[in-house]
């Protein structure tokens, strides 16, 4: 059994950056009753722009490119944490924009489309870096492992759960104290509310739209040292996204939460008698959960009704 | 013997009790009328009894068997035929195909995937009369998301009708229409009167009471008052709940 | 659009003329194909995509069910046939039969667990069964050769009885392969057309409305879903021989995209050979386009968003549209009605 604890903590870690993507997935389909199958790309996507800017190669014009490089790859890192999910939130608006179109008709348009920019934005990965494997650079402070009561542990590990466990935390914190968490919840529950209130639906939509997509590429940073980088790494974040919603409800912090470390417990146990096919266990989950129950466990009926 | 009842009828959502306790017989070519406030459990007590919705007790009786919880299809094969409140036609059929697909005949060779289903005669035939029955005999090659709501509200009657039901449920056939629809419609019910049994959900006073055998009101999910039209007339609950007001 | 809803004669054929005028073009293809710079295996290709499309658009547009991971039929397909041909017997109907009932049990299997639903939930498992059986290509080994894929696939000769034919030249494998997609094309047509067609389009209009009409909506649901995997299957036999092997990236999300894309571009949703429009365009653009940038299949999947959003009746709906106005102007004029014959009496939208 103690054994089992590695892989046990290795779960829970995953569980935490599940649920983090699917937060993002979550706000996005409470508010705008859409689907986002491109969801998982953004995720990918987030990987990809912190693999290039922290490499030895970072997009920036010469001189500026020169005083990057110069910084240590601690300080590197942190700003890429933060400027590596804006630069997907812009790749958000473009999505957003073009899924304006599809509101209110029939969500197999929705579904199409973001299916759509799921395998655009997949072939620009492919076009730009290639199908080849990339490792994602961490600082050494991070990275590495320690012996703990006979066992190895993974340092970064840790350090991937206590960034998942911060921003999850901010994330509550906007939802639930803040005016836009408000409106965001009010909106959720009934787009006529927050019409009738005078606020722009339209630009709330986007910036919950941008807000989700940000949440994914910075799982998907945190995840890449885990995982690998690799061009169809968006399907293993999607699916589990949705997962944690049918599991969890839509609306419910804490439903997204727990399911996100009971999809990622599952996960990593799977992964202490069959490494190789541990990502296969979160399909079959899947395939488990929807096949048994409807409705999740906290949330209401959504759009997901069908 | 009724035709087909409901007793003891219980219905839960989660936390909320939709229907409490119904009982209601209909007998064989009744027409009984269902009337009551928004939300007091008519269409959900449809549903139950058109198997959309297993109750969570009680029981449905078709001619003597018990049918309760049989999924829709096999309530439907049995000769309980019904019409939506939110219309659900194929819209992109024509009138003629729209019925032709409610016929038993074209129904029992429904996993035929080697002849045409444009050839027969036959079941064209059929569905023209079934056509011709709510008057639409001569829009027969019309799309039905082409159809005027009128038209659209007669079909969707005559969709039900193509089925050769025995029982057929009509939820709100009058919704929408102006006061020449609901000429036509009361007048293409009363033809149907007799024949069939009839259950209809309806909010419009006159039409029901013109038609009507006999009512029940169903409120906050229980039957609250029954009776024929004249004596609801006289129902201290109905009068004073502005039900008994006509449209 | 036109208010009369027409099931023209076509629909009762059990061959159209549209039909007969395809299988010719087709079958002279091979005398022209290099002069215009391309080759017989595109040829080849493009008929077993066409398969494989019309196959998959049974449940995207005449179901109206999302199915994304349909690669994986396709993919099962070609693995059963080189499996058969090494393990079982070396010969070619028992080989393709093989494809085909494979692909179609592994279908039913599926369709027995997402048959009871339909939009969101069925596109997720749809993606999670493909997903399952990808990994399954990639990862035993044993059985497929993982990421290498099942090599050796061979050619088998279609042996008649009396005169056996070698399939092994592109151009001899071609007339195969048109004669394979005749039959489809035959029975396809046929099935869509048929009482169980007009029965599963109407559940794609209104599930609720089917059911209550008497139609055991789940049950049909599960079997085109079977029908479907399984000439996918067919044409994944048909695949492996042509590339000589069975690869599991046929399998993958993204490839299973591809035919989702081809199908709607071509205008599936709506025509009856959308998809095979679809496939032809997405090939040529592949070979055309993609001898001259990296990126043509961006610019597809652009398009396909395109498409979604400003013309979901995709190309077929599109020209079709045109030449409906035009012969409803002008009745007489025998060509817009030959053309319109043509495109082969569609089912509107």
């Amino acid at each position: 059994m103690f054994d089992l604890l590695p892989h046990i903590v290795n779960g829970l870690t995953l569980g935490l950056l599940f649920a983090l993507i699917a937060l993002g997935f979550m706000l996005i389909v409470g508010l705008m009753e859409q689907i986002n199958l491109a969801h998982g790309s953004l995720f990918a996507l987030g990987a990809y722009f912190a693999m290039q800017l922290t490499g030895p190669r970072p997009p920036f014009p010469q001189p500026l490119a020169q005083a990057w490089l110069a910084l240590p790859l601690g300080w590197r890192y942190a700003a890429t944490l933060v400027i590596a999910p804006l630069a997907v939130g812009l790749v958000g608006i473009v999505i957003e924009l073009c899924m304006r179109r599809t509101y209110g008709k029939d969500p197999l348009y929705g579904l199409l489309l973001t299916f759509g920019a799921a395998m655009v934005i997949e072939e620009v990965i492919r076009l730009t870096w290639g199908t080849r494997d990339y490792v994602l650079q961490v600082p050494q402070g991070v990275s590495g492992g320690f012996l703990f009561q006979d066992l190895i542990w993974s340092t970064y590990r840790f350090y991937a759960a206590g960034i998942a466990v911060a921003i999850i935390a901010l994330v509550w914190v906007i939802i639930e104290k803040t005016p836009f968490g408000a409106t965001v919840k009010a909106g959720a529950h009934d787009s006529e509310i927050v019409r009738a209130l005078g606020i722009n639906l339209t630009r709330l939509r986007l910036a919950v739209f941008v807000f989700g997509t940000m949440l994914a590429a910075v799982a998907g940073i945190i995840v890449a040292p885990i995982w690998g980088i690799r061009p169809h790494m968006g399907v293993d974040a999607v699916i589990p996204a949705f997962l944690v919603i049918v599991l969890g409800g839509v609306g419910s912090f804490w439903g997204a939460v727990v399911a996100g470390l009971l999809v990622g417990l599952c996960v990593g146990l799977s992964g202490a008698y069959a490494s190789e096919w541990s990502l296969l266990s979160m399909y079959l989950l899947l395939v488990a959960v929807v096949t048994v129950r409807a409705r999740g466990l906290w949330g209401k009926k959504s759009v997901l009704e069908a | 013997m009724a035709l087909i009842e409901a007793r003891g009828v219980h219905v839960r959502f989660g936390d909320r009790v939709v229907l409490e306790s119904i009982d209601l017989a209909v007998g064989e070519g009744e027409f009984h009328g269902l009337m009551g406030p928004n939300g007091a459990g008519k269409t959900t007590f449809f549903n139950v009894l058109t198997g959309r919705v297993k109750p969570s007790r009680g029981a449905i009786r078709l001619d003597g068997g018990d049918v309760t919880g049989l999924s829709p299809h096999r309530i439907a094969a049995k000769g309980v035929a019904r019409s939506f409140q939110i219309m659900t036609l194929f819209d992109e059929f024509s009138a003629r195909e729209n019925v032709t697909v409610g016929l038993p005949a074209f129904r029992a060779r429904g996993f035929d995937m080697r002849r045409a289903a444009a050839g027969d005669r036959r079941l064209a035939d059929e569905a023209s009369e079934v056509l011709a029955t709510v008057g639409l005999a001569d829009k027969a090659d019309v799309r039905a998301k082409d159809l005027s709501y009128g038209d659209r509200r007669a079909l969707e009657i005559a969709v039900a009708l193509a089925q050769r039901p025995r029982v057929l449920c009509l939820d709100e056939p009058t919704s929408g229409l102006g006061s020449d629809g609901v000429q036509r419609l009361a007048s293409l019910v009363g033809r149907l009167k007799g024949k069939l049994t009839i259950i209809a959900i309806e909010h419009d006073m006159q039409f029901l009471f013109s038609l009507a055998d006999r009512i029940s009101v169903i409120h906050w999910g229980q039957v609250v008052a029954r009776g024929t039209p004249h004596e609801l007339q006289q129902n201290e609950w109905v009068k004073r709940s502005n039900l008994g007001r006509f449209a | 659009m036109t208010t009369i809803a027409t099931t023209s004669p076509d629909a009762k054929r059990l061959i159209t003329p549209s039909m007969l005028i395809l299988w010719l073009v087709l079958a002279t293809v091979p005398l022209w194909i290099s002069r215009i710079g391309l080759y017989p295996y595109i040829g080849i290709e493009i008929l077993i995509w066409s398969i494989y499309a019309l196959a998959f658009n049974l449940v995207l547009g005449t179901a109206g069910l999302p199915s994304f991971g349909h690669g994986a039929y396709f993919g099962i397909g070609a693995y059963a046939f080189g499996l058969c041909q090494f393990n079982v017997v070396a010969n070619l109907w028992v080989c393709l039969t093989a494809a085909l009932v494979v692909a179609g049990l592994a279908g039913a299997l599926v369709a027995l667990f997402i048959s009871h639903r339909r939009g969101i939930y069925y596109a997720f498992m749809t993606i999670a069964f493909g997903q399952i059986f990808w990994t399954i290509a990639i990862k035993a080994h044993g059985v497929t050769g993982g990421e290498d894929g099942l090599l050796k696939i061979a050619r088998l000769p279609a042996n008649f009885g009396v005169t056996s034919f070698d399939l092994a030249d592109n151009v001899a494998f071609y007339y195969f392969v048109l004669a394979a997609f005749a039959l489809a094309v035959i029975g396809l047509w046929r099935l869509v057309h048929s009482p169980y067609g007009r029965v599963i389009a109407a559940i794609r209009q209104s599930e609720t409305r089917a059911a209550h009409l008497g139609y055991h909506v789940w049950l049909y649901k599960v079997s085109i879903f079977t029908l479907s995997a399984a000439l996918s299957g067919f044409a994944g036999g048909l695949f492996a021989m042509a590339q000589l092997a069975a690869f599991p990236d046929v399998m993958s999300l993204h490839q299973s995209g591809y035919v989702v894309m081809m199908t709607l571009v071509g205008g599936g949703l709506v025509s009856f050979w959308g998809p095979v429009v679809g496939v032809f365009v997405f090939l040529i653009a592949r070979d055309v386009i993609g001898a001259l940038t990296n990126a043509w299949m961006l610019y597809f999947g652009l398009l396909f968003m395109a498409v979604v959003l400003f013309r979901p009746e995709g190309i077929a709906g599109a020209v079709a549209a045109v030449f409906q106005r035009h012969s409803l102007q002008s009745i007489r004029r025998q060509g817009g009605s030959a053309m319109r014959l043509l495109l082969g009496g569609e089912r509107w939208r």
